[in-house]
């Protein structure tokens, strides 16, 4: 129970990690965050389609198609209008609908899928879950890498836009470049994340609504200040989710989750990294 | 004179472009069901309730896909009394209100002159009420409930016009029970979907199994939203069954075996009423242990099934999954036929021609029993299904003995 809550928790935090870099350099609730999350999903079908069965291979593909959707979608749409949260937050959900039916028009209703690969059986019959392993390795080396990034030279003016843009402008960075770049980015992490993920399950066009609501409650609540906060909090959310499924019932896995997510904001609204008294 | 053309408001090409797709996108036009109906008076309609979006959208389009096929055949054979039949098709979402006012909107506006639906039993008992109150046909093609018969026997007069081809609950878990019998099962665990039919299905399998020395190792059902596959996996394995029974209609059912296979690979597993009859799906999953499904008819079964396998299959590029497009072809084709034999579309005398009328459909023959209900079961002049298992390259029919 605790190693899949452990590997669940991994596949939160896969997603959530583009959708704090978002949240912190551009500053908007990018709800179309889980369109590109299918987008690699479907990408890694297509080249499986054409014999690239790997989704290690589909994963930087798919993070380059993502990274130019995402660069147009910014310089285009969210730079412009993000002195309107409000029509933002509506249009990235419109652009998300959007993607689902254009998937649905291109590849159809019907749930496709990529082969699983059989299952990995170590010394003595332990059976490891492959996806699992994999989510948990790769989220482990993203969010290491963000952070790696964030706390060296090169993250610098993305802190300093997150901090404070004026301040950033004076110092004559182009913070609109940066902010579709970082858009970009954060797309590229989450195609990337849906094509590693991919064969563990069916593909879909709506596949991407599940890990957008939870990684966008995982980033509410640990603040997009700490990607180690992230990285934690997706785990034990991952383990409570199970543990509530194995105790409860597996229906009141996600209900029980939620209501934890709801207790943690009303006792800290400015997310958990304010209890150790990081931010207020 | 000219005029200058340059526009008040100006928008980046690239934007008007965009603005113009997302405005086709979500247009009504766009969103409209699919629609069939030729309009012309000299055409019968047939209204077809299915859930074309949300989690059971799969299901739904396959729906429609074998209704489309069967008017078609109606058709080539000089569709009724020399008239032209079409379908018209109702959204039902996979929601009760939504399925009823499609309902109406098809009785009342589009003028069908009978139903064939819905999907989900939370769906098709919402239909019901419409159907009485219209006094129109509906044939049930999947939803299983046995509300829906219980209805019709207890309140005869309301909701005569009622029939199903599909199996009841009761006949589904008999089928179950003598499959699970056959393969020597002991212990099975039933998980799936945390929907009407399949918590039925599992209160009447284990019902109906425990005379057979069959008993139930674990259940658990799943939110359909945000399915925690993961422990219902462990916990399944753990609970050491001989087998997992697997009711789910929609797109987890695939996720769902690719998790067991993680955590047991070889644990044998049956789909029932989910989208493993489809060959894609089920070539990505490992087949490290059996994968059954079971399915109202298969390749092979009889000449008419293969025909019709055939037939999609060459219509639509891929095979029928067995279950929830061929109980509504059938639906269609035993519909059209009792309008042929009635000679009438009107529900006072189609209704006594199904009621004592024979029906051949690619399962095999119908009869409604005075519930309403088409005989299934393991009797001679039943209609059995049968159960197949993957191999590589494809499925072998395995059950009923051949």
């Amino acid at each position: 129970m605790l190693l899949d809550g452990l590997f669940a928790g991994a596949a939160y935090a896969l997603m959530a990690a583009g959708m704090a870099l978002i949240l912190g350099v551009v500053k908007v609730i990018n709800l179309s965050h889980g369109a590109f999350f299918t987008l690699g999903a479907y990408v890694a079908y297509a080249l499986a389609e054409r014999g690239v069965g790997s989704p290690i291979a589909a994963a930087p593909i798919a993070a380059v198609i993502a990274f130019a959707f995402g660069v147009f979608l910014g310089k285009s749409f969210v730079n412009p209008v993000r002195s309107h949260p409000f029509a933002l937050t509506v249009g990235t959900l419109a652009f998300a609908l959007l993607f689902e039916q254009a998937a649905q028009i291109v590849w159809g209703p019907h749930p496709l899928s990529i082969g699983a690969g059989a299952p990995w059986i170590g010394p003595g019959g332990l059976v490891l879950r492959r996806w699992g392993v994999i989510a948990f390795l790769s989220s482990a080396a993203l969010l290491g890498g963000l952070k790696w990034v964030l706390s060296a030279r090169p993250g610098l003016p993305l802190r300093l836009i997150a901090e404070d843009e004026e301040i950033a402008c004076s110092l004559g960075m182009d913070v609109e470049t940066i902010r579709y770049l970082t858009f970009g980015g954060a797309c590229a992490m989450a195609a990337a994340a849906g094509a590693l993920l991919s064969p563990s399950g069916a593909v879909t066009p709506t596949m991407g609504r599940a890990p957008l609501l939870l990684s966008l409650v995982v980033v509410i609540v640990a603040g997009m200040d700490s990607v180690a906060a992230i990285f934690l909090l997706s785990i034990g959310l991952g383990i409570l989710g199970n543990a509530c499924a194995w105790f409860l019932s597996p229906q009141w896995s996600y209900v029980a989750l939620l209501v934890a997510v709801c207790l943690l904001l009303s006792a800290r609204p400015a997310g958990i990294v304010a209890l150790a008294g990081r931010r207020d | 004179m000219t005029v200058d053309s340059v526009p008040l408001l100006r928008l980046p090409r690239v934007l008007s472009g965009s603005a113009a797709l997302f405005l086709f996108l979500f247009s009504p036009a766009f969103f409209a069901a699919p629609c069939v109906a030729a309009g012309r008076s000299e055409t019968l309609k047939i209204g077809v309730l299915a859930p074309l979006s949300g989690p059971y959208a799969a299901g739904g389009t396959s729906f429609v896909q074998a209704a489309t096929l069967a008017v078609e055949q109606a058709n080539s054979e000089g569709g009724v009394s020399g008239q032209r039949v079409t379908i018209v098709v109702g959204d039902t979402q996979g929601r009760v209100d939504v399925a009823k006012s499609e309902a109406l909107r098809l009785v009342s506006r589009e003028k069908v002159s009978a139903l064939v639906g819905a999907y989900l039993s939370e769906e098709t008992v919402g239909v019901m009420e419409v159907a009485a109150a219209e006094r129109m046909v509906l044939i049930v093609p999947v939803a299983a409930t046995a509300e829906i018969t219980d209805k019709v026997r207890q309140e005869y007069d309301r909701y005569r016009y009622v029939f199903r081809v599909g199996y009841s609950l009761p006949q589904w878990a008999e089928l179950i029970a003598a499959f699970l019998s056959d393969r020597k099962v002991g212990r099975y665990a039933f998980v799936g979907a945390g929907i009407r039919w399949n918590r039925e299905l599992g209160e009447t399998l284990e019902r109906i199994a425990a005379p057979h020395g069959i008993t139930p190792a674990y259940t658990a059902f799943y939110s359909p939203g945000n399915p925690a596959f993961d422990t219902v996996a462990v916990a399944a394995a753990a609970a050491s069954p001989d087998i997992v029974i697997l009711a789910d209609p929609g797109r987890n059912s695939v996720s769902f075996l690719k998790r067991l296979r993680e955590s047991a690979p070889t644990l044998p597993a049956l789909s029932v009423g989910g989208a493993l009859g489809d060959a894609r799906l089920a070539a990505s999953v490992p087949l490290t242990a059996p994968v059954y499904v079971q399915a109202a008819a298969w390749r092979g079964l009889s000449p008419s099934a293969t025909a019709y396998v055939e037939r999609y299959e060459h219509r639509y590029g891929a095979p029928p999954v067995g279950y929830s497009d061929t109980l509504p072809f059938d639906a269609v084709t035993v519909l059209v036929a009792a309008w042929r034999t009635a000679g009438s579309v009107e529900s006072a005398a189609v209704v006594p021609v199904l009621e004592r009328g024979a029906f051949p459909g690619v399962a095999g023959t119908y009869r409604f029993d005075a519930a309403h209900q088409a005989v299934w079961g393991a009797g001679p002049a039943a209609l059995q299904g049968t159960f197949v298992r993957w191999e590589r390259g494809g499925a072998r029919i395995v059950f009923p003995p051949r």
